[in-house]
């Protein structure tokens, strides 16, 4: 009989895979799923035995938002639509040896997305959106994912400064342009793409908390190592509390291996639980907190949408 | 920024900064407490205001509300999350200021921000109004271990007097803050040439514990008289002190009745004749000016025909041809001659019945036992026995802890009364005399009426402009006479029992101080003046003088003198001024 779950993530974040039991789109990436234990011999792994969490984790994360949407008018009769929106990186140093986690540093920034030719900053209050051009046509829909970009970059910046000898930091979403950086996993909570084949799907599925895939290679542009694990609390269900961790492909397996059991004995401890995270268990506890504090720090956002309506009704 | 705001900025660290989460008013706000900083409850901070032309304004306040919370964390369980060094959190810390000082008088609020600064030095002075005070009477150290003061305005009668103290027996040291604010009026030198004729009378209720005011403490120590010397004070006992108490029960020599002090110790009595001629009886009677009971006639009936009636004889009285030479017989006298129905007439008046006088004479008849060792016909009338703060020492102590609670109230009724009719006579304030008296709720309960009653409310509302200072003391303010306390200047608290906490009579302390109170420790006392809004916390140093037998150190030469030597031996026995030769 086919038994129902009911997911962890509240409706509105989405699902925490998209589809019935797993991810839906199967890529077309190419894996190699032989490097740590053969395709055949496919298996749970658990941390051995004298793996140790690092005294220091440091937990980097974005948040952005939207304070307001304007259009242009422009010399010609043309209009283009512009995106003011305020993006904040920062980072947390868990130091679990000190049982002390803090804010190790955040940043804000404040840019007008568009891709109107002639437009200039725009001053709302004591604010300062600041001019970010876009290529392109500039529909609305696609300025909304322009935000991630100088985000990402906000959010290299923040971690480089934070770093000491030891520590691990952990990047919320896949490594992208951050694969140069050195003792660095990316954390994928959500489950968009089927890599690996049914079969070893299954071992996956199978997994309990505390328990990791072997070591994958993907080979996409982005790709690199990469394994799956259980976080604990999850809701039974075969993906929930699946994520996926990646790192360099730059790392020899060796070093992938080593990086895959930190992190499972680095993780699961960071995990949510439900009734306080509704992203939880894979939404991390530091993660969580980091974003509420950098969202303090974006501002109040009536405070800044009316600023902007008084800034831009002062321009026209 | 004007020159005297740059002096302002540098005096005084900066704790904090004015919250703006958290609504700020000119009489109340909250301040945000710098990482690396604290404020502690009573610390005295002070900020300012710019205002568009015109000059800023100087808040100033003391602490009295700290809170520290998690910022970040949303569930209760969060704090092992943050412990367990997983999720990111701030402790915060913040502390309420309850406003003390406005300069100048412009009520407008700190606005959110504005730095907060400790304030020390003449800041501190400023912000709880001591600058102003032009006598100040130093009454402790704050919680910053520096001096606080009583405005001596409040305490002299100038502008208010009395003193109303309350707090649990035992713990709240009621007597010691006492005897520590008279030993600081006498010795700091507020009072200025007055401090030499002016009187203290201390009634001692419990234990022998006053007796020894005059010892120096042999457990002082260098730190205390350090604290003495902040304060400006000498760490030395009460240079000028007599102790009174009464006679030993059953013992015809009259010795006086104490155990621990064995040297310059006077026995005080009053003798039959007194006790006739200045019309006491009413004292012996606890409700005695209730208008609900009867047989009170009878009471003034009999006091006024004793005083008309009696003569003295040989240290006795005479009355009627009879001699009576102790209260005893007094009394079991009285009664018989109202029990006849021959004479009652004429002792207590013709509309009396017999159920009254019954009832007059129960009462008489109980308080033989009680009063038979104060009131004398066996003692040597030119003895000198008689309490007279005019021609004692500075201070003096009435041991009453002996005493059967009767015998307390007609001891204190009947000194009161003197004492004030001898202020009344003078008419002028100066010299100053101050009386301690603990247990107040006993002689002016809230409830009913006696003549010791009435003595003490005369003194609280009439005091003031005699220079009778009350500084009375109980455990419950709650159960004194209403206009007693209202008529105090200063209010002191010490630890209280949670349900009396709660009463309206101690409507003057906010409500963290009411919290505070009831874990205020020994020598911790909160001390409300008119001048400053906010009752102030000080703890006041051990006393310098010994509290008690086993503390006191080397006794003082004078005690060593006995009262009867101070007597003339000339003065004629039994010497009354009519008696004279008149020419």
């Amino acid at each position: 009989m086919t038994r129902l779950y009911m997911d962890t993530w509240a409706a509105s974040y989405g699902a925490a895979f998209q589809g019935g039991d797993g991810p839906s789109s199967p890529s077309t990436a190419k894996i190699e799923t032989h490097h740590e234990v053969d395709t055949e011999a496919w298996h749970p792994i658990v941390a051995p035995e004298g793996v140790r969490p690092p005294d220091v984790v440091l937990l980097v994360d974005g948040v952005q938002r939207v304070d307001g949407t304007l259009s242009t008018e422009e010399d010609d009769g043309a209009s283009f639509p512009g995106l003011a929106a305020s993006y904040a990186a920062g980072v947390v140093r868990c130091d679990l040896a000190r049982g002390a986690a803090e804010l190790a540093g955040a940043q804000v920034a404040r840019a007008l997305f568009t891709a109107s030719p002639s437009v200039g900053d725009v001053i709302a209050g004591q604010v300062r959106y600041a001019v970010h051009k876009v290529s392109g046509s500039g529909e609305l829909s696609k300025l909304q994912g322009s935000v991630q970009g100088p985000l990402t970059a906000l959010e290299v910046e923040i971690s480089a400064t934070a770093r000491t000898d030891g520590d691990l930091l952990v990047v919320d979403g896949p490594l992208r342009g951050r694969r140069h950086l050195p003792r660095t996993i990316g954390y994928v909570k959500t489950q968009q793409s089927q890599y690996l084949p049914p079969a070893l799907a299954l071992v996956v599925t199978a997994l309990r908390p505390w328990q990791r895939s072997p070591v994958f290679a993907l080979g996409t542009a982005w790709g690199g190592w990469s394994w799956y694990m259980r976080l604990p609390g999850s809701s039974g269900a075969p993906w929930s509390g699946i994520v996926r961790v990646e790192c360099s492909p730059d790392l020899s397996i060796e070093q992938a291996v080593e990086l895959a059991n930190l992190s499972l004995v680095t993780l699961p401890r960071f995990a949510s639980t439900s009734y306080k995270d509704p992203r939880a268990p894979q939404n991390l506890i530091p993660i969580a907190g980091l974003e509420r504090r950098l969202r303090g720090l974006l501002g109040d956002p009536r405070l800044l949408h009316r600023a902007l309506t008084l800034a831009t009704a002062r321009l026209t | 920024m004007v020159h005297d705001e740059a002096v302002v900025d540098e005096t005084g660290e900066a704790v904090g900064r004015v919250l703006g989460t958290a609504d700020a008013t000119p009489l109340q706000f909250w301040t945000a407490v710098a990482p690396g900083s604290y404020l502690q409850l009573d610390d005295v901070v002070v900020t300012k205001r710019e205002l568009p032309g015109r000059e800023p304004v100087t808040i100033a306040g003391v602490v009295t509300q700290v809170r520290a919370r998690h910022e970040g964390a949303q569930f209760d369980s969060d704090v092992f999350a943050i412990a367990d060094g997983t999720l990111p959190a701030l402790v915060q810390e913040a502390a309420e200021i309850t406003t003390t000082r406005i300069d100048p008088e412009l009520y407008v609020p700190p606005s959110p921000g504005a730095l907060v600064r400790r304030a020390t030095g003449d800041l501190r002075a400023a912000a709880l109004h001591f600058d102003r005070m032009e006598k100040r009477v130093p009454m402790g150290t704050g919680r910053d271990g520096l001096p606080a003061y009583l405005n001596a305005d409040f305490l002299d009668g100038s502008r208010g007097a009395h003193v109303s103290i309350s707090g649990i027996s035992g713990v709240a040291t009621k007597t010691s803050f006492a005897t520590f604010l008279l030993y600081s009026v006498f010795r700091s030198g507020v009072l200025g040439g007055d401090a030499i004729n002016a009187k203290a009378l201390i009634f001692n209720v419990k234990g022998e514990d006053l007796l020894f005011l005059d010892h120096p403490n042999a457990r002082l120590d260098d730190a205390t008289t350090a604290r003495y010397a902040e304060l400006g004070l000498p760490a030395t006992p009460f240079p000028d002190v007599r102790v009174y108490a009464p006679p030993r029960a059953k013992d015809s020599s009259g010795t006086p009745d104490v155990s621990s002090r064995l040297a310059g110790v006077d026995s005080f009595y009053w003798t039959l004749a007194e006790f006739c001629e200045s019309r006491l009886l009413p004292y012996v009677f606890a409700d005695a000016d209730d208008e609900r009971q009867q047989y009170t006639m009878v009471v003034h009936a009999v006091t006024a025909h004793l005083a008309r009636h009696a003569q003295p004889a040989d240290g006795g009285i005479g009355i009627d041809g009879t001699r009576l030479g102790s209260y005893p017989d007094l009394v079991d006298y009285v009664v018989a001659r109202l029990t006849d129905e021959e004479t009652r007439g004429t002792w207590a008046g013709s509309a009396v019945n017999t159920g009254t006088v019954n009832a007059f004479a129960r009462r008489l008849i109980a308080s033989k036992k009680d009063l038979a060792r104060l009131i004398r016909g066996d003692l040597a009338a030119r003895r000198p026995h008689a309490i007279n703060t005019a021609e004692s020492a500075q201070v003096t102590v009435v041991d009453l802890h002996n005493l059967p609670d009767r015998a307390q109230r007609f001891v204190v009724g009947v000194t009161l009364k003197a004492e004030f009719e001898r202020k009344e006579k003078a008419g002028s304030a100066k010299p100053l005399l101050f009386v301690v008296l603990d247990e107040l709720n006993k002689y002016a309960p809230r409830e009913g009426s006696s003549p010791i009653k009435e003595v003490l409310l005369d003194i609280a509302e009439r005091g003031r402009s005699l220079g009778v200072i009350l500084i009375g003391a109980q455990q419950t303010a709650s159960e004194v006479e209403r206009r007693i306390v209202t008529n105090s200047a200063i209010r002191v608290v010490g630890r209280l029992d949670p349900a009396e906490a709660s009463r309206p009579e101690y409507g003057f302390l906010p409500a963290a101080q009411r919290q505070r109170v009831l874990l205020a420790k020994p020598g911790t006392m909160f001390v409300s003046q008119p001048d400053i809004p906010v009752p102030l916390c000080v703890e006041f140093p051990f006393p310098a003088w010994a509290t008690r037998p086993s503390e006191a150190g080397q006794a003082p030469s004078a005690t060593l003198r006995s009262i009867v030597q101070s007597a003339d031996p000339f003065a004629v026995v039994g010497g009354r001024s009519e008696d004279e030769i008149p020419f």
